[in-house]
């Protein structure tokens, strides 16, 4: 008796946390399954659901629209996470070579970063304005004509990227010196004394070390991508036509502006999908590299 | 064989132990369930939720009200009084939220379907038709027979708060777009005003006074190109007699249902007139700011509701006709031709989820009472649906503060509403996808709105 009781206090423990994860992570993605597997709408919400099965997944991947959207998605996410990344991590090395005030700069790049997306999203919103932005407005000193920086479908993507890279950068560069920090000084200094150049110190040291954090940095920066829609949203809601609608914001555009439930469901499932496959991959790379690098040493 | 963690501890020791007596051991069980089950109903208790009627003496009446706040804080203030005298019994409050436009529909239906309890609500004439049809809107017929009211108001303006004739919501107030525009650029560019009046007379004055303000900064004409572009355009199909959607027999599950119309050639002469602003050099505008644009002096001339006179200080209300000029009409394919414009405005609704419908009801009326509603509307230049207020006592003093009130009221012959079915947030932005379409150079007026009316046929359920 009381050996099964002290089985099962353990377990007992953790039941808030399981709890809180069933009730707020669980319980959601569930419901979001059952929700894409019926027909409802915000004007039926009340009424009785009609089972679909998988018809709302048929339509989808025949709905032109949202093969737009995953294109979209792919150059923002892809466009986004390159610069983050690369920016991010010049930045952070640059930060931890033995320069004055680099404690200082770290504080000042982590601001734009803790602006809400929002409100990054209005402040591009002016800046890249076609009339009266400061961007045409520099542009025009220098005897450049003005560019349609959001209502042109050629450069309205890359314009939120840009965006998404002042707000997102922060987290790469702080995640990475964290990563740097973590790395023992000695080990340059004995790279030093056997002849190895900075440039050679980084690839060889600091690369292969980093590698961790890399990864993690590179999961977290591509999911927060996929899923980001607000800068967006307020920045051009999607247009000029679908130019700058991301699946994330055409989920959210068609659940929530058309009050199609169902097919937001739907696009929310196959965006966890995504995230989940992106993920999974690259925990593959970082534990493919890990046993490569096992190997070499064996 | 023990097991040594890495703080040094034993934990078969650790586990043998038995450092609580057993009634302890329960006490924790208990504690583990009432947290797990304050965990999983805390998020039923919605924070929306508002305690009604507990004693009989207290009621607070909840409302989600559309931004600007100032009129509602005006109109609440003055028609609570007025609720609290009839009923000295009651300790009556009331509890708005004012959201931005953007948020208010979605706050609704969220709430709503979350069966929240609202007993109030601002509805956009668009949106009517979805609320109903999801069931979340009280039916107001037999209150409004029992009210006796109805003849008050214009007919159209009426039959807006009816879907599928019965009574859903009371158009408190509305507004009609016109043009305006700056009498000295008009005078620099030696554009006269009633030239604007034709849409051949309209490119010709936008080239001329782009000539004329090049590089100060100001564009000739404004052309909307945000997400609501098609309520700019549907006042060109409707001043040819074309309709945005029509009933049409033979549907496959509704047997009469609507169809797109929007398609026709009234529809393609429409988008042509657009295009051809696009080619004479006239930039659509991605960003809108209701107005504020041409308050700021960026642009000569504009097609914008009439709330564009709150952008002006009201002490300039009196002199304003010095500066600014006001066409009652959108610009007509020829000479004399009928114009049209498009209303808008907000009408008020109970949901089906208000615990003190008769209540809401009664405040409701109240709020769109003449002696009520007129000061709200003269002071945010809004202009009254019924005729009371409109041709009645209160018009004299309305004419006196709101600047060319008459012309305005005059458009009011000429407006249409948009279709209030609960497709058309979708229809819209098909709408839209075909004027994008031809302002961007992607599709001619006829393939992009033919292609626009084959996915709203879809949206709804002709296939």
């Amino acid at each position: 008796m009381l050996q099964s009781k002290l089985y099962l206090q353990p377990y007992l423990l953790i039941v808030p946390s399981l709890a809180i994860l069933v009730a707020f992570l669980l319980f959601p993605l569930i419901w979001n399954v059952y929700l894409a597997l019926h027909d409802v709408s915000l004007t039926t919400i009340l009424g009785d659901w009609k089972y679909v099965g998988l018809k709302n997944f048929a339509s989808l991947l025949q709905d032109g629209d949202f093969h737009t959207s995953l294109y979209v998605s792919l150059i923002f996410v892809g466009g986004s996470v390159a610069l983050q990344f690369f920016i991010g991590m010049i930045v952070a090395v640059v930060l931890n070579q033995q320069i004055r005030g680099s404690n200082t700069f770290r504080a000042l790049f982590i601001i734009p970063w803790t602006v809400s997306a929002v409100i990054t999203g209005f402040s591009f919103k002016f800046i890249f304005n076609d009339s009266f932005g400061i961007v045409n407005y520099g542009l025009g000193q220098i005897g450049l004509g003005p560019v349609s920086w959001l209502s042109d479908p050629g450069t309205v993507v890359w314009s939120l990227i840009v965006a998404n890279m002042w707000h997102g950068t922060p987290f790469t560069i702080i995640f990475l010196t964290a990563g740097l920090f973590s790395i023992n000084p000695v080990v340059y200094e004995a790279a030093r004394i056997d002849g190895a150049t900075k440039f050679k110190s980084f690839l060889y040291i600091t690369l292969p070390l980093l590698r961790p954090f890399v990864i993690i940095n590179l999961i977290l920066i591509t999911m927060w991508s996929v899923n980001f829609f607000d800068l967006i949203l307020v920045m051009t809601n999607g247009g000029p036509l679908f130019s700058s609608t991301t699946s994330s914001l055409f989920m959210y555009r068609q659940a929530f502006e058309f009050g199609l439930l169902s097919k937001g469901a739907t696009v929310g499932f196959i965006l966890i999908a995504m995230n989940l496959v992106l993920a999974y991959s690259y925990m593959r790379l970082l534990r493919s590299q890990d046993k490569s690098i096992e190997i070499k040493h064996s | 064989m023990s097991k040594i963690d890495s703080f040094g501890f034993d934990n078969n020791k650790l586990c043998d132990r038995n450092l609580f007596p057993k009634s302890f051991d329960n006490f924790k069980i208990i504690l583990v369930i009432t947290l797990m089950a304050v965990i999983l109903i805390a998020p039923a208790l919605s924070p929306l939720r508002v305690v009604h009627g507990q004693q009989p003496s207290q009621v607070t009446i909840t409302a989600i009200v559309a931004e600007p706040k100032e009129r509602w804080d005006a109109l609440f203030a003055s028609a609570l009084d007025k609720l609290r005298e009839k009923h000295p019994d009651m300790a009556i409050k009331i509890d708005y939220r004012v959201l931005p436009y953007a948020d208010t529909r979605k706050q609704i239906l969220t709430a709503m379907a979350g069966k929240t309890t609202i007993d109030l609500i601002s509805v956009d004439q668009i949106w009517l038709g979805e609320f109903a049809e999801g069931r979340f809107l009280s039916d107001l017929t037999s209150l409004a027979n029992s009210w006796n009211r109805s003849s008050d108001w214009y007919k159209t303006n009426w039959d807006g708060g009816l879907y599928n004739g019965k009574v859903y919501g009371i158009w408190a107030w509305t507004d009609v777009r016109a043009m305006w525009y700056w009498k000295d650029l008009l005078n620099q560019s030696g554009v006269k005003p009633d030239s604007l009046s034709t849409w051949d007379g309209y490119l010709e004055a936008a080239k001329k006074i782009e000539n004329s303000t090049n590089g100060k900064g100001i564009q000739a004409v404004h052309l909307v190109g945000a997400s609501h572009s098609p309520d700019m355009w549907y006042p060109y199909l409707w001043m040819q007699g074309g309709e945005i959607v029509k009933q049409k027999t033979g549907h496959p599950e509704k047997g009469t249902y609507w169809f797109p119309s929007y398609n026709s050639t009234e529809g393609v002469r429409a988008l042509e007139f657009l295009k051809a602003q696009v080619d004479a050099g006239i930039k659509p505008q991605i960003n809108h700011f209701w107005g504020q644009e041409f308050a700021d002096k960026k642009f000569a001339m504009m097609l914008e509701g009439s709330w564009l006179l709150g952008h002006f200080n009201r002490t300039e209300w009196s002199t304003l006709d010095k500066k600014v000029g006001m066409i009652p009409m959108f610009p007509v394919p020829k000479s004399g031709g009928p114009s049209a414009t498009m209303m808008g405005g907000w009408m008020l609704g109970i949901p089906e989820t208000s615990a003190n419908k008769a209540l809401s009801w009664e405040l409701l009326t109240i709020m769109v009472e003449p002696d009520i509603l007129a000061p709200m509307l003269e002071k945010y230049a809004y202009l009254p649906t019924q005729k009371p207020i409109a041709e009645g006592q209160y018009s004299s003093q309305l004419a006196k503060t709101i600047p060319y009130y008459k012309e305005l009221i005059s458009m009011l012959s000429i407006g249409h509403s948009r279709p209030s079915i609960s497709e058309y947030p979708q229809i819209a932005d098909n709408i839209r996808q075909a004027i994008d379409e031809v302002y961007l150079g992607l599709k001619q007026p006829k393939q992009a709105l033919d292609d626009a009316a084959k996915k709203s046929a879809e949206v709804l359920g002709w296939t």
